[in-house]
């Protein structure tokens, strides 16, 4: 009993931060769709190229706006020394880094949801190809949750080089771009096997984050 | 024996001792697999002199993919059982893996000019190749990039562990996918698809490879055991 309140207490924190910063969350959409603006300008308004690409452009930026979110991961908390708190608090930090994953998934992916459809008719995508944007957007966008998640606990102490941790979410996300792009151009007998692999690296991100996310904080934590 | 591999001391002493042996091996089998390759060897009777890239091409991609194996292996046994050694060997190790993975990017893309017509394709085995090339290259950036060296250290053994799914994926590319880069021609399993005249320079120039690798291993393990003392 005592475990689920303080996992509920968990949530409710991060609810609360999340909602103090809510403005943080819209300028992160809003850096979304202006990054889709940028696109058109520089490719130029060309509707048959961006029914084409269009799908790349969205993971890209998807994947982009989930860089700016990584300092809320656990550099907050490290710094005003909430982590300290939690370690104290008896629950293991597996636990606690997948409730995080959980609530900064609900704030700072799901929001897309709206734009990601405005963004479909934006850059002329057909109305049955976003049914599938969004289904791939559904299984990918815990991944990029839990990549900012893996990324954010190993630079908790890096204060020489700020640019890595965006690094380090690029490279490991190369898979889940490859197959959640490649979604929309394949043959209608290959998208079931897609989204088949799709869901299996979800599963093998969600196996794997929280025991490197709580290695690192636990290193973190005995440097500090 | 397993004392060799982990203790800083044990391991001096015996790369004393292998050093010169391994030295003389590399000299002559670089000798002779450079006089193999570059003169005795036929030409291919399609690919004709190019087929000679092969004896680097595959000699430092197999390096590559073998440095970043023993940097996992020790990166798990450096956390695992607290196993100072193993981040020695990763930061000294890093930059040779990532010198082989240029390497074989560079003479493949050479090689692939005059065969396929271009430079470079975004086929599985290549890009896998090159994404392990950035690998490489933010192991080296990330270790300096904390102020404490020991957390960067633990910190990077961490990431190398994540990213060593590459490997496998690096491996069965050409198999899972249908790519322009050809698969295995030499397995252990079954006998080579390729001729023994081709065969026995690869081999010799694998062999003269991987002593280079090992001599310059040595020698960047043991600067990096007298630099961690001399901080001390």
């Amino acid at each position: 009993m005592q475990t689920i309140n303080s996992i509920l207490a968990i949530f409710y924190k991060e609810c609360k931060i999340a909602f103090r910063i809510f403005y943080d969350v819209l300028t992160i959409i809003l850096f979304f769709l202006l990054g889709i603006f940028i696109f058109v300008f520089s490719v130029g308004p060309n509707k048959e190229i961006f029914s084409q690409i269009g799908v790349g452009i969205i993971w890209a930026l998807l994947l982009l706006s989930t860089n700016l979110s990584i300092k809320r991961f656990y550099q907050d908390d490290y710094n005003d020394g909430n982590i300290f708190l939690l370690h104290m608090s008896g629950l293991s930090f597996e636990l606690i880094v997948l409730i995080k994953l959980i609530a900064l998934w609900f704030f700072f992916q799901l929001p897309f949801i709206i734009v990601i459809p405005i963004a479909c008719l934006i850059l002329g995508i057909g109305t049955e190809d976003i049914y599938l944007i969004l289904i791939t957007f559904f299984l990918g966008s815990p991944v990029l949750t839990s990549l900012a998640s893996i990324s954010g606990s190993m630079n908790l102490l890096n204060n020489k080089n700020f640019a890595v941790g965006s690094v380090i979410i690029m490279v490991l996300s190369i898979p889940l771009i490859i197959f959640s792009t490649g979604i929309i151009n394949a043959p209608p007998e290959l998208i079931k096997p897609q989204l088949g692999i799709l869901g299996g690296i979800l599963l093998f991100f969600l196996a794997l984050t929280p025991w490197v996310s709580a290695g690192c904080i636990k290193i973190a934590l005995k440097y500090n | 024996m397993i004392k060799i591999f982990i203790n800083p001391g044990e391991f001096s002493r015996f790369a004393d001792i292998i050093f010169k042996p391994l030295l003389i091996v590399s000299i002559l089998a670089l000798f002779f697999g450079l006089i193999f390759a570059l003169y005795l060897s036929p030409d291919d009777y399609q690919q004709g002199s190019t087929v000679r890239i092969m004896y680097v091409h595959v000699p430092s991609a197999w390096l590559a993919i073998l440095t970043f194996f023993i940097m996992t292996i020790y990166s798990i046994v450096a956390l695992a059982f607290k196993i100072p050694f193993g981040f020695i060997v990763n930061s000294a190790v890093a930059p040779i893996g990532a010198t082989f993975t240029f390497i074989c990017l560079f003479t493949g893309s050479l090689w692939g000019k005059p065969m396929w017509g271009t430079w470079w394709v975004w086929d599985a085995r290549l890009t896998s190749v090159a994404v392990l090339f950035i690998i490489y290259l933010i192991i080296i950036f990330f270790r300096r990039s904390f102020s404490n060296i020991d957390v960067g250290e633990k910190i990077t053994a961490i990431f190398i562990i994540v990213s060593s799914i590459n490997l496998p994926i690096i491996k069965f590319s050409v198999d899972w996918w249908n790519t322009l880069h050809q698969p295995a021609s030499i397995s252990k399993f079954s006998s080579p698809s390729i001729d023994s005249s081709f065969m026995m320079p690869l081999i010799t120039m694998t062999i003269s490879f991987t002593c280079v690798g090992l001599l310059i291993a040595i020698i960047r393990i043991k600067g990096e055991i007298l630099d961690r003392k001399d901080k001390i």
